[in-house]
């Protein structure tokens, strides 16, 4: 059965150079906002076991979840949830954006910000998002990472005015 | 005149602040808004009412009615007495021709009364016919409250703050106040929003001046404060929104210096302002008398205190002289006056808990409309809800005088008595009509200020009483919020490829493909499309939908969803396969690689992709099969390699065996690219040797950037979209939406050979059967210009004697064949090859011939080599 190498960017050789799609949105972007992109993501169905060792599961539905983990050890851990789950990598997928701030988080999203992880509308785009303390990460569709970090260091400016 | 300052004012008079209005400086203190600092300077006259151009001065001074709306700094219609000061702030009067004090359209209050009568858009200006477009260019120069810069740019940034409250207070009155400190008590979170100044409250968030617009569904509550629009969800909601000053009807009771209690109350009490001279109060409640003790308070000269609630009058007329109050006549005795006070009781401010699904009753007793069956989780306190209002004569607040000048119901939209008198003889007897008819209630005060005096009218004139004529709808928003506020940032959610800046690096031109940015070429899409032709070119096609299909079921599932067969599939051969609709119609377009028994990789268009993962999920949900369906369109980058040299570039990126038999036309293989894990599918939309390599997104740039390199010296050239249409119209390849439309179907779209009709079932098929059974009508077919003019796509197909009969879809020259090519829909009759019909190109008819195979390499040779 084909293994989807193609769908997976920890299977490029070194000479390959990875370029985030944030990289140059993100060019002079105040420090409350940064990128998490090259970070390993692998969405798995099935019924969700509790924990993924070597991960970090969010839980999107009841049968789908989104685990983070190592960049280096994506391909890895998508072999062994493969052998009890359907699991993609989607590390090449989804964009990651850390953002620092309650309030800038507020003018982005209506998510309940005490109620995170959960997947829901940022600024018009589904994206799952998550917490720790006063740090959040956004994890979204790659194809809107211009759109999104000009959303998100526009909202930080206003916040300045 | 400034009184000396007083404690509880709302004035630092230590610091200054300086605005300019109409081109002279103006001095207030930090504190003043720009209307008490206008009155403070002299300034008396602050509008031009709406239809009749009546001076107009402070009637409320709280925002609740349209008297005082100016532009400040390029924003029209802001009312003054609720802005702050804002040091260097330009503001200017509005809808005046001349200047507020000589106003040239006031002639439409002198002339206009019997050309300008209530519903006059209906039945003046009619005739004659011609001069409608005199009229319509006249009438729209003067209609309106103020003016857009049709040229300006954003004067204002607004924001949006989504914000979530345990309880969300609204109205920082007394029973606001207490509210929300026994909430905070309680331990919740509460926030209080009040339209005006509210002090601090102890463990209470105050936003304020903060307006709710409405209250919709989920407790959401928008909060305009200014700059920011607050998106509240609150838990629970307690409104407090107290009352609102109602006006008396009476002969010139608009003009200027007719004024309502708290208005006079605010001047004095809040910015220290004598507000005038010599005064009158006309009360039916406790707040005139309140106001008559805060004048002689402040130095005014009381001239007479007429409380309706003890003495019967029969007869009020305000006069005035180029507008502004001189005199007031009761009962025929006349009192000259500065300053006339009236006070028609007040109404609960319900309109928000209407909105929230509350209903309205009218209480005789206290002549009011009470809010009843407050919906779960909203609170209603204080005079909102009806508390402490008794007292007043409603009765009187309605105390129109014929024949003694215009009595004005409405000031917001200029309706007098007469005009909704004349309404109810026209037959316009329910109060909603009345709305629409008249336009009462649909200013900018949203019926503060006259919802209660026109059913009070319509009550009287109709002999019924209040409860009976009921009320009209309540809707959001409850008060005016600008429409940059509701747009909020200018931001547009574009999808970009992996790739997108290096395109921009090469000069390329973007455009809009859907939601997507996409290179529309790199400045020369002829020579482009030449070079493909020539020796080899790049495109990203990164954009097109992406999809995994897997699970046992998988072949038998898209056996199902289209009209192609896919079951007898070989592991890496490659399909075309055109989707339906139930309908039979086409839907969308793309390629299908079986990757395996149970993996097939699925293309889409790049504007289809959403539709189509929605598509085979909803069906997926239906049939219930063994199969999982994965987007993978942002994932993945896509580029397409084409041209006679395409190979020999390929063979320097990857090792594996290119040649025809090791990957033939049609195969698809998995394999490293510049060490980037790829899916390689042997394909040509463009109509050359082509290889579409598929592979993950952050190696976008890289993959492109080892491409270039690798072609430079076979002389590759990007290309964008603008030449691949070119490309592939010399293949007659068809772009589904541009080609086809809601209603075509595959037969007729001259793809007979997609639809397995002997298959079981798939989406769509009992249609094509139907089309079948009743013969092909319109067929798409390919056409070349005899004299190489290119027409306008959807330009028409015309048969001799000038009748329509199909039209273009695609039409372009080709410089490879130094033609005018193009595909359009025409009658079945016509569609053989050689046959001839006529187009519309500029403006006349040129004849084009049919064509049914590809214009460039029919046999598909190139493709195949
Ligand atoms: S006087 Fe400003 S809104 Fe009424």
């Amino acid at each position: 059965m084909s293994g989807l190498a193609f769908l997976s960017p920890g299977r490029a050789s070194a000479e390959a150079v990875w370029c985030s799609p944030l990289a140059r949105a993100l060019e002079g972007a105040p420090p409350d906002v940064g990128d998490l992109s090259q970070t390993g993501k692998i969405e798995i169905r099935g019924d969700l076991p509790k924990s993924v060792k070597g991960g970090e599961l969010n839980r999107i539905t009841p049968n789908r979840g989104l685990v983070l983990c190592d960049f280096g050890k994506t391909v890895e851990l998508l072999e062994k949830l493969s052998q009890d789950y359907f699991a993609v990598d989607v590390t090449a997928t989804l964009a990651g954006l850390s953002v620092r701030g309650e309030q800038l988080m507020r003018r982005i999203t209506d998510l309940d910000l005490d109620a995170l992880p959960a997947a829901g509308a940022v600024s018009h785009i589904q994206a799952l998002v998550t917490r720790d303390g006063d740090s959040f990460a956004l994890w979204f569709g790659q194809e809107y990472s211009d759109y999104l970090a000009e959303v998100v260091i526009d909202a930080w400016e206003g916040l300045r005015e | 005149m400034r009184l000396p300052a007083r404690p509880g004012e709302r004035l630092n008079r230590d610091r200054e602040v300086t605005f300019t209005y109409d081109g002279n400086a103006v001095r207030a203190f930090e504190g003043d808004t720009i209307g008490s600092a206008l009155y403070a300077s002299g300034q008396r006259i602050f509008s031009r009412s709406f239809k009749y151009h009546r001076p107009r001065g402070l009637l409320c001074c709280s925002g609740s009615c349209p008297n005082c709306m100016m532009t400040v700094d390029g924003v029209p219609n802001v009312r003054v007495c609720a802005e702050p000061v804002r040091e260097n702030a330009v503001v200017r009067p509005q809808n005046v021709w001349g200047s507020l004090e000589r106003d040239a359209l006031v002639v439409t209050d002198k002339l206009g009364g019997p050309f300008t009568p209530v519903g006059f858009y209906y039945r003046t200006m009619i005739r004659p016919r011609w001069a409608w477009p005199l009229y319509e260019k006249f009438l729209r120069s003067v209609a309106g409250l103020g003016k857009l810069d049709k040229h300006g740019t954003r004067a204002n940034r607004y924001d949006v703050e989504h914000r979530r409250a345990r309880v969300l207070v609204i109205g920082g009155g007394r029973a606001g106040r207490e509210a929300a400190q026994q909430h905070a008590v309680a331990g919740m979170q509460v926030v209080l929003v009040d339209e005006g100044f509210v002090d601090p409250l102890e463990g209470v968030e105050v936003v304020a001046p903060g307006r709710a617009l409405g209250i919709w569904e989920g407790g959401l509550v928008p909060v305009d404060a200014g700059r920011v629009l607050y998106r509240f969800r609150a838990e629970k909601i307690v409104v407090a929104t107290g009352t609102i000053e109602q006006p008396l009807v009476f002969p010139g009771n608009d003009l200027v210096g007719v004024m309502l209690p708290d208005g006079v109350r605010r001047l004095i009490e809040d910015w220290g302002i004598k507000p005038a001279e010599k005064a009158v109060v006309v009360t039916v409640d406790e707040a005139g008398r309140e106001a008559a003790a805060s004048l002689r308070e402040a130095g005014v000269e009381i001239a007479g205190v007429y409380d309706l609630r003890r003495e019967r009058v029969r007869e009020i007329v305000a006069r005035g002289r180029g507008g502004v109050l001189r005199s007031v006549e009761v009962d025929g005795r006349k009192l000259s006056c500065d300053l006339l006070v009236m006070s028609g009781g007040r109404q609960p401010a319900y309109s928000l808990l209407s909105q929230a699904g509350a209903r309205v009753e009218y209480d005789p007793g206290r002549g009011v409309f009470i809010p009843t069956d407050i919906p779960e989780g909203i609170e209603a306190v204080g005079s909102v809800a009806g508390e402490g209002l008794a007292g007043a004569v409603p009765a009187a607040s309605y105390n129109g005088a014929s024949g003694k000048g215009k009595c004005f119901v409405c000031v917001c939209e200029d309706v007098t008595d007469k005009d909704l008198k004349r309404a109810i003889a026209e037959g316009f007897d329910s109060i909603e009509l009345a709305k629409r008819y008249t336009t009462v209630t649909m200013g900018p005060c949203q019926g503060r200020l006259c919802h209660v005096p026109s059913i009070r009218l319509y009550a009287r004139e109709n002999e019924k009483d209040e409860a009976t004529i009921g009320t009209t709808t309540a809707r959001p928003p409850w008060a005016p919020v600008t429409l940059g506020l509701l747009a909020g940032r200018p931001h547009e959610p574009a999808q970009r490829t992996a790739i997108h800046h290096r395109h921009k690096e090469l000069g390329a031109k973007m455009m809009w493909t859907g939601t997507w940015r996409r290179p529309h070429s790199y400045g020369d899409p002829e020579g482009e499309a030449q070079s493909v032709h020539a020796s080899v070119g790049v495109i990203d096609v990164s954009t097109l939908g992406k999809m995994i299909v897997r699970g046992p079921d998988s072949a038998q599932f898209l056996e199902r969803l289209y009209p192609n067969r896919f079951g007898d599939m070989k592991p890496m051969r490659i399909r075309y396969g055109v989707l339906n609709s139930d309908a039979g119609r086409i839907m969308d377009d793309g390629t299908i690689a079986r990757l395996d028994d149970e993996t097939f990789y699925v293309t889409t268009t790049s504007t289809g992709a959403g539709a189509v993962l929605e598509w085979f999920e909803w069906w997926n949900a239906v049939w219930g099969m063994d199969v999982e369906i994965v987007n993978v369109t942002g994932g993945l980058a896509a580029v397409n390699v084409a041209g006679p040299r395409a190979r020999e570039v390929m063979r320097k990126l990857t090792d594996i065996d290119l040649s025809n038999e090791g990957l033939a036309y049609l195969d698809a293989r998995e394999a490293q690219i510049a060490g980037v894990p790829s899916l390689i599918l042997r394909i040509g939309f463009v109509g050359e040797l082509g290889y579409e390599l598929h592979f993950p997104s952050p190696y976008g740039e890289h993959v492109w950037n080892e491409i270039l390199d690798a072609g430079e010296e076979f002389g590759i050239r990007p290309f964008g979209l603008e030449p691949q249409r070119i490309l592939r119209l010399e293949k007659m390849h068809i772009l589904v939406g541009q080609d086809t439309d809601s209603e075509s179907n595959v037969l007729e779209a001259n793809m007979p050979w997609i639809a397995k009709l002997d298959k079981d079932d798939f989406v769509g098929k009992w249609s094509l059967e139907q089309v079948q059974e009743r013969g092909l009508q319109d067929l798409l077919v390919g056409f070349e210009m005899e004299d190489g003019k290119v027409p306008l796509e959807g330009a028409q197909v015309v048969l001799e004697g000038t009748r329509p009969i199909g039209r273009i879809t695609s039409s372009r020259w080709s410089p490879e064949l130094r033609k005018a090519i193009g595909m359009a829909w025409v009658p079945a009759a016509i569609a053989e090859e050689g046959k001839s019909f006529l187009v519309t190109v500029d403006g006349g008819f040129e004849r084009a011939t049919v064509r049914l195979r590809p214009f460039f390499d029919p046999d598909g040779e190139k493709l195949r080599s």
